[in-house]
């Protein structure tokens, strides 16, 4: 294995320890306007620097020097009865200072190497369930695990809080409850409804209610009595029903002119009850996968139509919903199409299944544009998308009865009629087997399982309700909680055994315990053998599973929680919904995967000529000929500015604030993620340039205020010019030739607003000048080599759990040259740290 | 374990003054004239904001500060209680960085990178510390509330324990009135045996980690260490509840009904505050954490904003709807205020001269973390209430609040967090 041998090579090589140190060029600077006040003598406001160390290797000096460049960040320091410095000179300093610091910060947070045991992370827990009892939970009394600004992987950060263990006992409860079944195979069960039917009586109560108050007042304003005798309370009230008549009344009678209206539920977004309906499965059914099935067609065929469907949220997510697809209706009226699809329903969770025309998810939102849409075409007709016949539900259907979930615990053969004690035992030594991942259980263990199961028998349960006793314990116990590895003298010196390697290659590649293949490689001593581990990392890059690490690894290196950060306006942005939401995060999931499996140059996610789209982002990115909600690999034009990351509407959406695109967001992105080359982080309490607040300015002008101050200026000049290339993209990401701006928004109405044409030239901080954002993306997709250092940095310390530190700079540089005459494709990157030597010990 | 026993009656010496709601009722104001009142005792409440406020309109003018100031447009709700609120301006905690962050550190003022080798850590909150003293004769230690999905950085409450690891956070007002209030109908022996079971649970995971323990490297057993810290936090509540099993828990003496599920907006935070002082009332506990939430807040006012976005506000509807979050807030303050005043405690003082309530949070709005909003109220600290204080020092540490707070309740630590000593001018 040559890789190997490079590696050992490199490892060899002492490397001095790189840590923070202020160079001498910026001592005059620090002494002349810092130290002349604050010093042995003078240690005006009691403070002193003239006794500060130069090299910052401790967290105290650390946090001095912190000080320092907020003061000069701020304005504070030097004050201004003192000499100032001059703006080049501060800039430089400040520069200088905040990049030292960001290398303190990666000196001081490196383990050198050390690789601190972990519990299994929110992610990885739901997906060892997941394998474990073919049951999903929701963790969401669990922490979330991955806000804490390093990996969700990273053991010296994730906590145990007190309650946690019971949270995991309850947790574990519930999913053996869902798991374990008991008696015959509940009876298939198929029930179809008319949705016409609730909707039309819906309708008509609405219509007639809203005609009768409209006579009523008629008949009070020709009478000339008082509005008491006409049952209104006041003049006031009379005036807000009839405004009600005016703006309802018409609505509904056009809906019952529509002949369609009488043969099925014809859904008008965004309206009430008829932009949605809802199938109540009863509760009391057993839980299982059900079958549902829809028969409908679009009614505006020109335009496409969307039908979400999902269950309905209830409680405090009432009118929410938990979207299982959205697709395209394109059938004509004369042919329905019947769409089906299957809908696991569980005893804890939702009965309710939803449809309707896409929208954004959140009440609101959708009641907002429903204002603003259904005054289209003659003022009164709304906008009708498509036609539903009926909706039929069937089920339950099970693959097996009982169901794998209940195999996994008791095995394939049928329990004895009158299970004992030794059943019990059995059960719980082969559960354990699986649930912690090849540890033994040890006997003590066990006979305490054991006289927990007891116990609950002499309580008078049954055996299978006796049994979750035992088993729910031993998944809130630390043998499954955490990811184990013997000790070792010093970090890289203990070899992982086989065991522990499936473990951590599993996690790794899979955010999931070893399959039954894998670790029977593992039990026979095999997977330490070179050829037998780089074969089972491809046979595990092949599996679906791969996506649980591709989504959760992305999502965390791209720092993709920004796109949930804020929400989108959905005035100025009515098209970025949900389900468009939804499809661009999946499309970097998607294209790192298309990537992956087809072993391109990881170029490709810089600049490439294809996308990987549904027919949703397809619609969304004005790409025809993408039908089905499916991602596929569709090519693009040069021209088009999709394909690559940069143009990717998730990653440019990231990029704003929900209202207006972020030249100092996207500009930072690009810099920390494609080219390696974080910014500092952005110093709180600087003073906000409010001048400019309530004008219409384009961004770009707003931009160059970050140049007039020098603590500004040092980041801003490398950061702004590069956002300025995607000045292309609005909020959500759609191509733009003009800014659309507005001030002083009351009311929901624009009192000024102006378009501002764009100006996307800019510069990369080596100089690269480009026109555009073509000539932008050009010139990053010649950074590929950045682009991998980066990547690898990420891959390391998601792999292995720790940060990546500057003890680690030879690995780095190890996987990157022999990777590069593949291109580093994500295969062969993924391939060299596994086979490296600190992936392979502890 | 042997310490249970001494704990025990330990605890039964004190149940005295548990039942004292009850005697009240049967006629304790003519018993109290004859013997003396044992001093009421002093509680702590912190109420954590989130986002922050909008700063133009929230703080007052930093030229009137003393007695004399005017109240801000965010603040008018509090008209009638101004002589019993005190502002204080100037406060921060220097290693904060993140505004993202702003109820992870702001009851502990931590540096979230000090401990070379990790990316996070966190410190003891301040409420903790007043635990560890008025927790010992209250039937919960402390009680740390929380609103449902949004937390405003890492942590599961304001509240961290001496490890600096979170406090888990009660979110539903429903549990919370269960927890406090309601006595289980199980006959005392079958709760007993429910204890020992759950005991018996926690030794068997005991034994599971032991075992793992031996194989284990010093670094990964202090990691295992923080799954036996929290076992023995459970113990700790385990043998804390046995001794209490079979006192009764304390009915509020304003009637307090059970309330509905599915409380939202405004009303759930009303709820979750009347709930606080009925825990305080009953000597449920003394010290009691919210960390409120500011998107069910937004909803109940009828914004169609999450908090987040509001806190980036600029001149237009952001800004006015920051605007109306912070009338909100103030008049929630204001009900609490006045439900403390009203709230009679056995020898006929009101609680609100025996609580201590900080109000605030750990950014001022946007991006900004100096300056973080305070407001403080309650004579139980003995601070001057009715004033605007702007510290000299734009950079004092919040921590001095803090420890002023925790001096004045009796709580007579030397220092916390980052603190430099106390604020002499919020002392009375």
């Amino acid at each position: 294995m040559k890789s190997l041998c490079f590696l050992l090579l490199f490892a060899s090589v002492a490397h001095a320890a790189t840590e923070a140190v202020i160079p001498d060029s910026q001592r005059a600077f620090f002494k002349s306007y810092c130290v002349s006040c604050h010093n042995a003598e003078k240690h005006k406001g009691k403070v002193r620097l003239d006794d500060i160390p130069f090299r910052i290797a401790d967290v105290p000096t650390a946090e001095r020097w912190q000080k320092i460049l907020a003061a000069i960040n701020s304005g504070d320091m030097p004050p201004d009865d003192e000499k100032q410095p001059k703006p080049d000179e501060k800039a430089a300093f400040l520069e200088v200072l905040s990049k030292q610091m960001v290398v303190a910060r990666k000196a001081l947070s490196d383990s050198g190497g050390l690789i601190t045991m972990r519990r299994l992370n929110r992610r990885e827990y739901v997906n060892t369930i997941r394998d474990l009892l073919d049951v999903e939970v929701s963790p969401k009394d669990l922490p979330a695990d991955d806000d804490g600004g390093s990996f969700d992987t990273i053991g010296s950060g994730l906590f145990f809080s007190s309650d946690q263990f019971q949270q995991y006992l309850k947790l574990a409860r519930v999913a053996l409850d869902e798991a374990i079944v008991s008696g015959l195979q509940p009876k298939v069960q198929k029930q179809r409804r008319d949705p016409e039917t609730e909707a039309l009586k819906h309708v008509r109560g609405q219509h007639d209610k809203l005609a009768a108050d409209k006579a009523r007042f008629e008949e009070w304003q020709k009478s000339g009595k008082a509005p008491t005798d006409f049952g209104f309370q006041d003049e006031a009230e009379a005036k807000i029903k009839m405004q009600l008549v005016r703006g309802q009344l018409p609505g509904y009678q056009s809906y019952l002119a529509e002949p369609l209206t009488q043969t099925g539920l014809v859904l008008q977004p965004f309206t009430g009850l008829l932009g949605q309906d809802q199938t109540r499965i009863p509760g009391n059914i057993a839980p299982g996968t059900y079958r549902v099935r829809i028969r409908a067609a679009a009614m505006e065929p020109a335009e496409p139509s969307f039908m979400e469907i999902g269950l309905m949220g209830n409680g405090e997510s009432a009118g929410e919903m938990d979207l299982l697809r959205c697709l395209r209706i394109t059938a004509p009226l004369d042919q329905p199409q019947i769409i089906e699809l299957p809908v696991t329903l569980t005893k804890a969770g939702s009965h309710t299944v939803g449809i309707r025309e896409r929208r954004p998810n959140t009440s609101d939102a959708a009641y907002y544009i429903g204002g603003t849409r259904s005054k289209e075409g003659n003022g009164n007709a709304y906008r009708r998308t498509m036609w539903v016949d009926w909706i039929e539900w069937e089920g339950p259907f099970f693959e097996q009865w009982p169901p794998r979930s209940h195999e996994l615990v008791f095995g394939k053969e049928t329990l004895p009629t009158n299970p004992g004690e030794a059943d019990a035992r059995r059960i719980i030594e082969t559960f354990a087997k699986r649930a912690f991942r090849g540890r033994a259980v040890k006997p003590e263990f066990m006979e305490r399982l054991m006289t927990h199961f007891n116990e609950r028998i002499v309580a008078g349960e049954k055996f299978i309700e006796a049994i979750k006793t035992p088993l729910s314990i031993m998944l809130a116990s630390p043998s499954f909680l955490y990811i184990a590895e013997h000790a070792a003298e010093k970090p890289g010196k203990a070899r992982l055994s086989d065991i522990e390697l499936a473990n951590r290659l599993s996690y790794f590649l899979w955010s999931s315990p070893p399959d039954d293949a894998l670790m029977q490689l593992a039990r026979d001593g095999k997977l330490s053998d070179d050829a037998v581990l780089s074969r089972e990392v491809d046979r595990m890059l092949a599996d679906d599973k791969v996506m649980r690490f591709i989504s959760g690894f992305t999502h965390q290196w791209l720092h993709m929680v920004r796109l949930d950060f804020f929400q989108f306006n959905h005035r100025l942005y009515p098209k970025f919904d949900g389900s468009v939401k939804e499809s661009a995060r999946r499309e970097v999931y998607e294209t790192l995967r298309t990537v992956l499996a087809g072993d391109l140059p990881l170029g490709a996610l810089l600049k490439s000529d294809f996308v990987v789209v549904n027919d949703i982002l397809a619609d969304y990115y004005g790409i025809d000929g993408v039908a089905g909600t499916e991602f596929r690999k569709v090519p693009v034009p040069s021209t088009m500015p999709r394909g690559g990351l940069p143009g990717m509407a998730a990653i440019l959406a990231m990029g704003s604030d929900g209202e207006r695109s972020s030249p100092v967001e996207r500009g930072a992105w690009v810099l920390s993620k494609l080219l390696n080359d974080a910014p500092p982080p952005a110093p709180a309490n600087v003073p906000q340039l409010s001048r400019f607040s309530g004008k219409l300015m384009p961004a770009r002008e707003l931009m160059l205020a970050h140049q007039e101050q020098p603590q500004c200026a040092q980041c801003h000049r490398r950061i702004d010019p590069i956002g300025f290339g995607l000045e292309n993209f609005d909020a959500v990401g759609r191509w733009r030739a003009e800014e659309y701006t507005e001030v002083a928004v009351l009311n929901k109405v624009v009192k000024q607003s102006k378009l501002f044409p764009i100006d996307a030239t800019g510069t990369l901080p080596d100089g690269t000048a480009f026109n555009g954002f073509h000539e932008l993306r050009d010139a990053l997709a010649k950074r590929e080599a950045d682009f991998a250092k980066g990547l690898v940095e990420h891959l390391i310390e998601f792999g292995l759990g720790r940060p990546c530190g500057f003890s680690d700079d030879d690995l780095v540089q190890s996987i990157l040259q022999n990777t590069k005459p593949q291109n580093y494709t994500p295969r062969a990157l993924i391939h060299a740290l596994v086979s490296s030597k600190e992936f392979r010990t502890k | 374990m042997n310490t249970p026993l001494i704990r025990r009656s330990f605890l039964r010496s004190s149940s005295a003054l548990i039942a004292l709601p009850f005697l009240e009722s049967l006629g304790f104001r003519r018993f109290a004239s004859a013997a003396p009142v044992p001093a009421r005792p002093k509680r702590m409440v912190f109420i954590g904001i989130g986002w922050g406020v909008t700063q133009e309109t929230w703080y007052p003018d930093v030229k009137q500060t003393g007695a004399e100031w005017a109240l801000p447009e965010g603040l008018k709700p509090l008209a009638k209680h101004q002589k019993d609120i005190t502002v204080i301006q100037n406060c921060f905690h220097k290693h904060s960085m993140d505004p993202h962050s702003c109820s992870t550190f702001w009851l502990t003022g931590a540096n979230k990178y000090g401990v070379p080798g990790k990316s996070f850590s966190n410190t003891i909150s301040v409420d903790q510390v007043a635990a560890e003293q008025f927790g010992k004769d209250t039937r919960f230690t402390s009680l740390a509330l929380s609103g449902s999905g949004e937390s405003h950085g890492p942590g599961l409450s304001l509240a961290w324990n001496r490890q600096g690891k979170p406090v888990a956070g009660l979110d539903n007002p429903v549990a919370t009135f269960h927890k406090l209030f309601s006595d289980e109908n199980t006959p005392l022996a079958q709760r007993q045996a429910a204890l020992k079971r759950q005991q018996s649970v926690l030794d068997t995971v005991l034994v599971d980690a032991r075992d793992l323990a031996r194989g284990l490297g010093k670094e990964d057993n202090d990691k295992l260490g923080e799954y036996l810290e929290s076992i023995r936090d459970i113990e700790i509540q385990l043998s804390k509840e046995g001794q209490w099993l079979d006192v009764p828990k304390v009915k509020p003496s304003d009637h307090m009904a059970e309330p509905k599920q599915g409380m939202s907006g405004d009303k759930e935070i009303r709820l979750m505050y009347d709930l606080l002082v009925a825990a305080l009332q009953t000597d449920a506990t003394r010290v009691v954490t919210y960390r409120q939430p500011v998107d069910v807040l937004l909803k109940g006012l009828g914004l169609k904003f999450a908090g987040h976005n509001i806190s980036h506000y600029t001149p237009g509807p952001r800004m006015e709807a920051s605007q109306t979050r912070d009338r909100g807030q103030s008049e929630l303050l204001a009900h609490l205020i006045e439900k403390l005043k009203a709230t009679k405690e056995p020898d006929g003082s009101r609680l609100f001269d025996h609580v201590s309530v900080a109000l605030g949070t750990n950014v001022r709005s946007q991006h900004y973390l100096d300056n973080c909003p305070t407001i403080l109220t309650g004579g139980g600290a003995g601070i001057k209430l009715g004033q605007h204080i702007v510290m000299p020092d734009a950079k004092t540490p919040l921590c001095n609040v803090w420890l002023t707070l925790l001096n004045g309740v009796g709580v007579n630590v030397k220092s916390f967090g980052d603190s430099t000593g106390v604020i002499e001018q919020l002392r009375a």
